[in-house]
């Protein structure tokens, strides 16, 4: 009997092991989305009205030309992470884009039309100050790097270098700003903080310094954030203290003259940095006259420099943004006001003359639940009677991009806060309607008080309803069956979200790091809610909990963000609605003091929402939602209640367990010291997840139980020592209820960083060997042995065995970004891990290949066990990519959940990009295949069943017949 | 000579078609005295009473019969499942312990048939009421399907198909339950 069962099991493994998608499935149950993260630089294709491209340069080191139409992406290219791929300049000429990378360490041309390298050099070391194109009598051809001690010139061409000179006094001055008005000189503006000015004037031709002087400026700390050069070399600076504007001629040297805004009748808003915003249309050009004052929060000027005199042309207050633009001759100006609550409007001014240009007022509607604008990208354009059109992106701190065309039609929304997902849950999908109407029928608040005649009546019209539905469904499937797929456009809106047959579709909930939240659609990756958290602190912490799922009508579902400002230590709760993003009505708990930890108790209140227990700095302990029932249950089962803590500065590890009256006591603890090793992660196991199969049936059909430890904590640390020969990493295993240590294992010459998973019985982690110089994977099992302890209660508390620990490595050809274990409904499937590689595939890997299992001699057993024998090497299978050709860039997490069917569990990899997709570890055994003939099948049947009756009525004739003869 | 009449006549001619002379006869069909001769000459070695028959019949009373015959036939029935064994061992042994469909069929067989022999034991004993070491072939007819049964379970066994192992019920060990509650991790 046991072999019948192997042999299914061996076919379900042996096809399991062929997990590709075939050509027609692509993008039938995936899909992917291209992020770029938080803009920094961008620059419109100014080339002409029909150009429609927009180059952006962003925070996540990436340099992408998007579609304005569309708002998708041409091209990408993501540079390294950290600094060393940041994008420090973007500089717009022509067809070439130039990007400084990397502090100063690259130059590099790029075809904006393409997105091809035209041509990339190293730049000499030294930080990099600014970088700006320089042009001559009318044409530019060249870029000028100023670094810290240096500058260069390099054409535009090719890269080459034209010369390098290094800047004098460069230990005292602080060079920061590089000029040029197109009259064969280059400005280099240093300054030495609070004392002087350093300008030093290069020729374009060879490098020779030709004047150097410096001007007395001790109010001035930084060039870059008050001055700004206007019209012809006229450096302009503002400073707040004496609420002034000072001037310098950059030709003719003279000292600076103060220009007291009071006299020009300005008001700045005290405490307020006034800020100039000057345009220099063309780089061979000086910079226009005019320029922008901005003297409050919500107040600019539009100013003009006139023979020396500045003259004020518009006072726009209030004004959240203002911008220059450009086309052809003509230079705009777009001031952004607010206009109320719910939109802003953008106008046009000419910027020579400060009056308003007719017909060019946009409204831009501002998203209640975003955040205020914050950038202004104007593309300005000519039309064809000669007047100017625009359109704007606006950029709002919740990181969104937002395209709009006159008169504001919103052409497309980028949400870039995807592009830094932090933490994500997947909750079911609510009933329909009329599924919850039934539910409603039948749920306890349909009163048992109604009349028999009137729950007759009610059931019913629910029959009723669910026919109608059932024959609208129907005719709706016919519908679409005509058309052709491509037209079949299932538009997911919050009304016609509901769950499927097999619960496939569910709501991803994601958190990302500027605080905006997201639901969408697995199935088509629709946003269907977002709702941004402004007062979210710089380096917060955020832990996401489902305190109730869907299964509770008519209690809406209910999740808890709990957001933890690390500097401060104090958390607040964010409680909403997971499907419609709703903030909810219960009144999350005030948390005066700093909280440590939360943990989810599988104990539910009178409404069904799980108790969360905030752990504060006091090693107190508070219950949300804190009723009279919650209190009571927690008392009768406080004693079974643990908790533990890791403190990775400390090294400490401590478990507390939970009293009647709420306090907790300490009764273990483990000091790892901090000197030697850090604890980098700590990894318990999912408390949603199924172990279907108690044990591992041997080759002589015994049974090998599985130690399945519900409290079992596998920690990671790593040597404080980075040597290659000394450094060492070390996994320890701990119940977190006793703090028993059950094993503890060390690598040497190992190095971090670690990746963990720690599901069932088992801990996969991989590292990285100085050694031998490859990633390794390592395979922790722990099993009871051939006898089972207690086979119906698990209690860390009554273990009296210790169990037995296998173990074996392996050699991966990769280096790895992150991992996770697939999760199934019943966890009868077999266990595959999702490995993100830095390639940007996701790997499906049988954990059948990391087995401590596998023997290096085969025997009789261990073939009749379906144990591969022993090979060092893992192998990457392109069959096992699950994401075929759709990249994952810089993959950062991978999230999996299961689904309604035992066989398929739902992924989710996020980093740069999003993808999702289904695995089916063991094949889909459950589900009919898709090229499933119901035709043939049906027909056949159909045949059959004719054949039979016809074959029936001859028996019968000829039976007549006979009788009669 | 005519007379009025039908067909119930013409029965009647026919029935007396069967002896060979007629004390009297009804003619329907008029005159034809030639074709009424014909009829009579045809008629007359075919249609006989069922069950007759000219030649005398033997006597086929039960004779008395031999003792040891029965007793023979009765011995041949009751040893009847013994004798199937040695072939069963053969098929067995050919049929090897590889679980493949047909040794699966094979195994069917040799369990189903004992057991179907054993369901009818009553039938069986029906059969040997006449002898008289009934009790004798009895006994030796359930030995031999009991042996032929415990052949086939004992086939199942070295293919493996019977539940002994610890690992055949290992599908109905549910998860154990959790007595504590425990959570925490890093500090936030």
């Amino acid at each position: 009997m046991a072999k019948l069962i192997g042999l299914c099991l061996n076919v379900v493994i042996l096809c399991s092991t062929v997990g590709a998608v075939f050509e027609d499935q692509v993008g039938k149950f995936d899909w992917r989305q291209q992020y770029v993260g938080k803009v920094l630089f961008s620059n419109f294709d100014a080339q002409s009205q029909s150009s429609k491209k927009v180059i952006v340069a962003t925070e996540n080191n990436v340099f992408a030309s998007l579609n304005i139409r569309t708002g998708e992406l041409f091209w990408r290219h993501v540079d390294a992470i950290g600094p060393e791929g940041k994008i420090d300049a973007l500089l717009h000429h022509g067809q070439d884009a130039l990007l400084v990378v990397g502090d100063g360490r690259l130059l590099r041309s790029w075809e904006i039309n393409i997105g091809g390298l035209n041509w990339e050099i190293v730049l000499d070391s030294g930080s990099f100050q600014s970088a700006c194109l320089i042009g001559q009598q009318d044409i530019v051809k060249h870029v000028a790097v100023l670094k810290k001690t240096a500058i260069s010139l390099h054409y535009l061409s090719n890269g080459h270098q034209k010369w390098i000179e290094n800047l004098p006094e460069s230990e005292t001055v602080d060079y920061q700003s590089v000029y040029s008005g197109g009259n064969g000189e280059v400005y280099v503006l240093g300054i030495v903080p609070h004392s002087h000015i350093a300008i030093v004037v290069y020729s374009l031709e060879d490098g020779e310094i030709i004047r150097q002087f410096s001007v007395e400026a001790p109010w001035l700390s930084n060039i870059q954030a008050s001055c700004a050069v206007i019209g012809e070399g006229m450096l302009t600076c503002a400073d707040s203290a004496t609420v002034s504007l000072y001037m310098l001629d950059l030709e003719s040297q003279t000292e600076m003259s103060q220009i007291p805004l009071q006299s020009l009748g300005l008001e700045v808003t005290p405490g307020f940095q006034p800020v100039l915003r000057s345009t220099q249309p063309n780089a061979a050009r000086p910079p226009l006259s005019e320029f922008f004052l901005q003297v409050g929060p919500e107040q600019h000027l539009l100013l003009q420099l006139n023979d020396g005199q500045i003259v004020t042309l518009r006072d726009f207050n209030p004004a959240l943004l203002v911008s220059f633009a450009t086309t052809g001759e003509k230079t705009i100006a777009a001031v952004m006001s607010p206009k109320n609550t719910t939109a802003c409007s953008l106008n046009l001014f000419s910027a020579e003359t400060g009056r308003r240009l007719l017909d060019t007022t946009l409204i831009f509607p501002l998203d209640p639940n975003g955040g205020k604008p914050e950038e202004l990208y104007v593309q300005a354009f000519l039309k064809k009677d000669d007047s100017v059109g625009y359109r704007v992106m606006v950029q709002t701190e919740d990181h969104t991009l937002t395209f709009i065309q006159q008169p504001g039609r919103v052409m497309w929304t980028r949400e870039e806060a995807l592009s830094d997902v932090v933490t994500m849950e997947m909750v079911d999908l609510p009933l329909t309607g009329t599924q919850a109407e039934l539910e409603g029928e039948f749920g306890k608040k349909a009163g048992s008080l109604d009349g028999l005649f009137s729950m007759v009546l009610k059931r019913l019209s629910s029959q009723l309803i669910l026919l109608q539905a059932s024959i609208s469904h129907l005719w709706k499937l016919f519908y679409d069956a005509r058309k052709p797929r491509s037209q079949v456009k299932n538009e997911v809106t919050i009304e016609n979200l509901s769950r499927d047959e097999f619960n496939l579709q569910k709501m991803m909930v994601m958190v990302t790091a500027s605080g905006k939240l997201f639901g969408i659609d697995s199935k088509t990756g629709t946003i269907v809610w977002r709702h941004y958290l402004d007062n979210i602190p710089a380096n917060a912490a955020f832990k996401l909990m489902v305190q109730r799922t869907t299964a509770h009508f008519p209690h809406p579902p209910q999740c808890t963000l709990l957001i933890k400002d690390k500097d401060t230590g104090l958390a607040t709760l964010h409680v909403f609605n997971p499907i419609f993003g709703k903030k909810s009505h219960v009144t999350p708990p005030a948390m005066p003091q700093p909280i440590l930890q939360s943990l989810m108790l599988p104990v539910m209140d009178q409404d069904y929402a799980k108790v969360l227990l905030l752990v504060d700095d006091q090693y107190k302990v508070s219950a949300f939602p804190s009723t009279k029932n919650v209190l009571q249950q927690l008392q009768e089962i406080a004693s079974t209640i643990f908790f533990y803590l890791v403190d990775s500065s400390q090294g400490r590890l401590s478990g507390y367990r939970l009293r009647t009256d709420l306090s907790t006591e300490l009764i273990w603890e483990v000091v790892v010291p901090t000197e030697v090793q850090k604890i980098v992660s700590v990894k318990g196991k999912r408390p949603n997840e199924h172990v279907h199969s108690q044990g591992r049936v041997m080759g002589d059909r015994s049974v090998l139980y599985k130690y399945l430890n519900p409290n079992l904590l596998a920690v990671v640390t790593e040597s404080t020592d980075t040597h290659p020969e000394r450094s060492f990493m070390g996994i320890l295993l701990i119940d977190g209820v006793t703090g028993r240590i059950i094993h503890e294992a060390v690598q040497r010459k190992a190095k971090g960083p670690v990746h963990i998973v720690h599901s069932e019985n088992w801990v996969v982690y991989e590292y990285w060997s100085t050694k031998s110089r490859r990633n390794e994977f390592s395979v922790i099992e722990l099993y009871e042995g051939m006898e089972l302890y207690n086979s119906t209660v698990f209690s860390s508390l009554d273990r009296p065995h210790a169990p037995q620990v296998l173990q074996q490595s392996y050699i991966f050809p990769s280096s790895i970004s992150t991992m996770e274990a697939t999760l199934t409904e019943k966890g009868i499937t077999s266990r595959h891990l999702l490995i993100g590689l830095p390639s940007g595939g996701i790997l499906s890997l049988p954990k059948m290949f990391l087995d401590p299992r596998r023997p290096e001699i085969v025997t009789e057993q261990s073939r009749e066990e379906n144990l591969i024998p022993y090979a060092p090497e893992l192998l990457i299978r392109s069959e096992w990519f699950i994401n075929y050709n759709q990249t994952v860039t810089r993959v950062r997490g991978i999230y999996t959940a299961p689904s309604g069917l035992e066989s398929t569990c739902l992924v989710v990899a996020y980093g740069l990009d999003i993808y999702q997709t289904r695995v089916y570890p063991s094949k889909q055994f459950d589900v009919l295949k898709d090229d499933y003939d119901y035709m043939l099948i049906s027909s056949v049947l159909l045949a059959l069943f004719f054949a039979t009756m016809i074959s029936k009525r001859l028996a019968e004739v000829k039976l007549l017949n006979r009788a009669w003869r | 000579m005519a007379s009025p009449g039908g067909q119930g006549g013409g029965a009647l001619s026919t029935r007396g078609g069967g002896a060979r002379r007629m004390k009297w006869a009804l003619e329907l069909s008029m005159g034809n005295s030639r074709s009424r001769g014909d009829r009579q000459g045809g008629q007359g070695d075919v249609v006989y009473p069922i069950g007759f028959s000219e030649k005398p019949v033997p006597d086929t009373s039960i004779q008395e019969t031999d003792k040891n015959l029965v007793e023979k036939r009765c011995w041949d029935v009751a040893l009847g499942p013994l004798k199937q064994i040695p072939m069963n061992l053969f098929i067995m042994y050919m049929s090897g312990n590889t679980i493949s469909i047909f040794p699966i069929m094979m195994v069917c067989m040799m369990a189903w048939r004992p057991i179907q022999a054993l369901m009818s034991m009553s039938a069986t004993f029906k059969l040997l009421e006449s002898s008289s070491q009934q009790w004798l072939q009895g006994l030796v007819y359930l030995v031999g399907n009991l042996l032929g049964s415990a052949l086939a379970i004992y086939k199942c066994q070295s293919m493996g198909l019977l539940p002994t192992h610890s690992s055949d019920w290992l599908a109905f060990i549910g998860p154990p339950e959790r007595m504590e509650i425990m959570g925490g991790g890093m500090v936030l």
